[in-house]
């Protein structure tokens, strides 16, 4: 039991091996209704993880994550759109979002290409798989330019949180008003399903519950391997002191536009899991709301720990969820969550993670007092992480 | 030893206008290879910001930086850091989260670019390299403890490991025993010693016997201007230093 408790690598093995069992075997305990509202909380872990990775690890508060899921939403949504039996019941054999038919000009040609100026745009999601991929390289793109301004001019800590919130805000303002081509305020709702190799993705059937969730376990492993890394080592590095890495011969820049990027292509990629799982992308996904509840998912979960973030995320909608049932709680809730919040920034910078490492530290020198080492001692590198609140 | 044979620090004309206050004005130096330079100056003499000069922190207005045969003048930091030029600031910079096995990792890892580094761990070459500085800096028990929980000294030995796992061939000190105990500048003087030959060092310092401990050359400062270069004797006889620098009370 000594040498089991002493050896936290395991311990985290088993916590990661825990919680990827616990997600699979949840269609044996819940119906559909609920698997698919679970299938939705493991895509918002993936933000969470997300958030984990940039604030966490890189000491980039990105308040615009909202922006990078939203492109891969409203990318993956675009192709399931044109799926839909809405875009094909308007007297054509080429499909036709509805909404385009709608708001048309009288004489307007009913084709793809022309029907209003931008729906050319619109062309190339007619390939289902072209959608699906940009909505993981158009937040790759994004992000990779975005992040490239900014950290090539050296801008850090709140500036960065001020430039992404300005940012997700300002698309959200264009994207509603590029009506014609987006559906504005209302935004892509009838999706189709997604179909690969004639397979129908069913948002209730179990198959679409395991698509998100094998996405989101890819995601987090690959990331937890990811922060592994020398790379990973030397991005924690850059965030406790740039100019010690700048020093040592790192370009601190590509560190932070390269993880920066990791963590938008992970944003992205859940936009389009949502959207296969809730059939619809709208523009209150870049609503500053959501942007700022996925940074305090990160924060009680644990913003230093990958794990964490994705758990605190899960379990925060879970009981969201349960909680809003009832009337007297629906708006008290975001009360809660708001208390919850500044508790946890105070109280508990490393959020529910850091919680189970302290609990695991005393227990450890409980069960050996002759040998008990200062805690912080102990901690995996992922618990190491970033602790500097105002980052 | 490989001292006095070629030169590994040109420093010529090296000029820096603030608008209008030239904070470094047409300094010119030759440091040798394995030389151990100390860089004497009253405050605001212009010691950190030639410093920041060679390192690429500041942009000079006039004159070249030579590493070896390698022009660094105005290189970005990381450049000239991989080009070889190693820097510790007064005030200790090391990475707090990372253990200090970490930071040694990190410093160690000859590779910049993010791709490259995509892989786990270290290779037995630079295992090798991490142990011999280990070795050097003597902080062989505490290779797991994060670096935020070292002492002052420690703090600073690790950092002059970090420039030796880096593989810098010059490093540049700047008061590397500021705010150290007696017992903790003895160290820092052993191990300065120890580092110098393989590396070579550039050092502001003002403790006196600390300079006496490891200096063989000294160069002295003046607003911007070399004033006197030479050994402690000839620094100390020199008339021009004394005036200028020293007062009437000369070296303590």
């Amino acid at each position: 039991m000594h040498a089991f408790v002493a050896d936290r690598r395991r311990l985290e093995f088993l916590a990661y091996a825990l919680f990827i069992a616990g997600v699979l075997a949840m269609p044996l305990f819940i119906d559909a209704f609920w698997l698919n509202r679970i299938a939705k909380y493991l895509v918002y872990g993936m933000l969470g993880l997300a958030i984990a990775l940039s604030w966490g690890y890189a000491g980039i508060l990105n308040l615009g994550q909202g922006l990078f899921f939203g492109f891969g939403a409203y990318m993956a949504a675009m192709s399931l759109k044109l799926q839909s039996y809405t875009s094909l019941q308007q007297g054509s054999d080429k499909p036709i979002p509805d909404f385009m038919l709608w708001n048309a000009e009288p004489n307007a040609p009913t084709d793809l290409c022309c029907i209003n100026e931008g729906s050319f745009l619109w062309l190339p999601f007619q390939a289902q798989w072209f959608g699906m991929a940009m909505a993981i390289l158009a937040p790759t793109l994004i992000a990779y330019l975005v992040g490239s301004a900014i950290f090539r001019l050296r801008i850090s800590g709140v500036y960065v949180a001020i430039i992404t919130l300005a940012l997700v805000l300002l698309t959200r303002l264009l994207i509603i008003d590029a009506q014609p081509v987006t559906n504005g305020f209302n935004g892509l709702t009838d999706l189709g399903w997604l179909t690969i190799g004639g397979f129908e993705f069913d948002p209730y059937m179990t198959q679409t519950y395991y698509l998100v969730a094998a996405g989101m376990v890819v995601v987090l492993l690959a990331t937890r391997l990811l922060v592994a890394t020398r790379a990973g080592l030397i991005l924690q590095s850059t965030r406790d002191d740039p100019n010690r890495a700048r020093y040592l011969g790192y370009n601190v820049a590509a560190y932070q536009v390269f993880f920066f990027t990791v963590s938008a292509a992970i944003a992205g990629f859940a936009g389009m899991l949502y959207v296969i799982a809730a059939e619809f992308a709208s523009p209150t996904f870049m609503d500053l709301t959501f942007s700022i509840s996925m940074v305090v998912w990160a924060a009680v979960g644990g913003r230093a720990s990958l794990l964490g973030a994705c758990i605190g995320a899960i379990l925060i909608n879970t009981i969201e969820a349960s909680v809003s049932e009832s009337e007297m709680l629906q708006e008290g809730w975001k009360l809660i969550i708001g208390f919850l919040f500044v508790l946890v920034v105070l109280f508990m910078p490393r959020g529910l993670a850091g919680l189970v490492n302290d609990m695991l530290d005393r227990i450890e020198a409980m069960l050996k007092p002759g040998a008990a080492r200062p805690p912080a001692t102990t901690k995996t590198a992922a618990a190491t992480a970033a602790e500097k609140p105002g980052e | 030893m490989a001292s006095a044979k070629g030169k590994a620090l040109t420093i010529d004309g090296l000029t820096v206008d603030f608008g209008g206050f030239k904070a470094v004005d047409g300094f010119s130096m030759i440091v040798g290879d394995g030389e151990l330079r100390v860089l004497l100056g009253a405050n605001g003499a212009g010691k950190t910001t030639l410093m920041d000069l060679i390192s690429g922190k500041t942009r000079s207005t006039d004159g070249s930086v030579h590493l070896y045969d390698l022009n660094i003048t105005n290189q970005e930091e990381y450049r000239i850091a991989r080009a070889g030029v190693g820097r510790k600031f007064q005030i200790p910079s090391i990475f707090r989260e990372l253990t200090v096995e970490q930071n040694l990792i990190v410093a160690g890892t000859r590779e910049p670019s993010v791709f490259r580094n995509l892989t786990f761990g270290i290779n037995r070459e630079g295992r090798r390299r991490l142990e011999d500085v280990v070795e050097l800096t003597r902080l062989g028990d505490v290779l797991d403890r994060p670096a935020g929980e070292l002492s002052h000294g420690e703090t600073q030995w690790l950092e002059l490991g970090m420039l030796v796992s880096q593989g810098a061939r010059v490093i540049l000190l700047d008061e590397p025993t500021a705010g150290m105990t007696q017992v903790e500048t003895q160290k820092t003087a052993e191990l300065i010693n120890r580092m110098k030959g393989d590396h070579t060092i550039l050092v502001v310092e003002h403790d006196m016997a600390f300079v006496r401990e490891i200096a063989s050359t000294i160069t002295v400062m003046h607003l911007g201007k070399l004033l006197a270069e030479g050994s402690m004797a000839e620094i100390e006889s020199n008339q021009a230093v004394r005036d200028a620098y020293l007062g009437s009370g000369g070296i303590h």
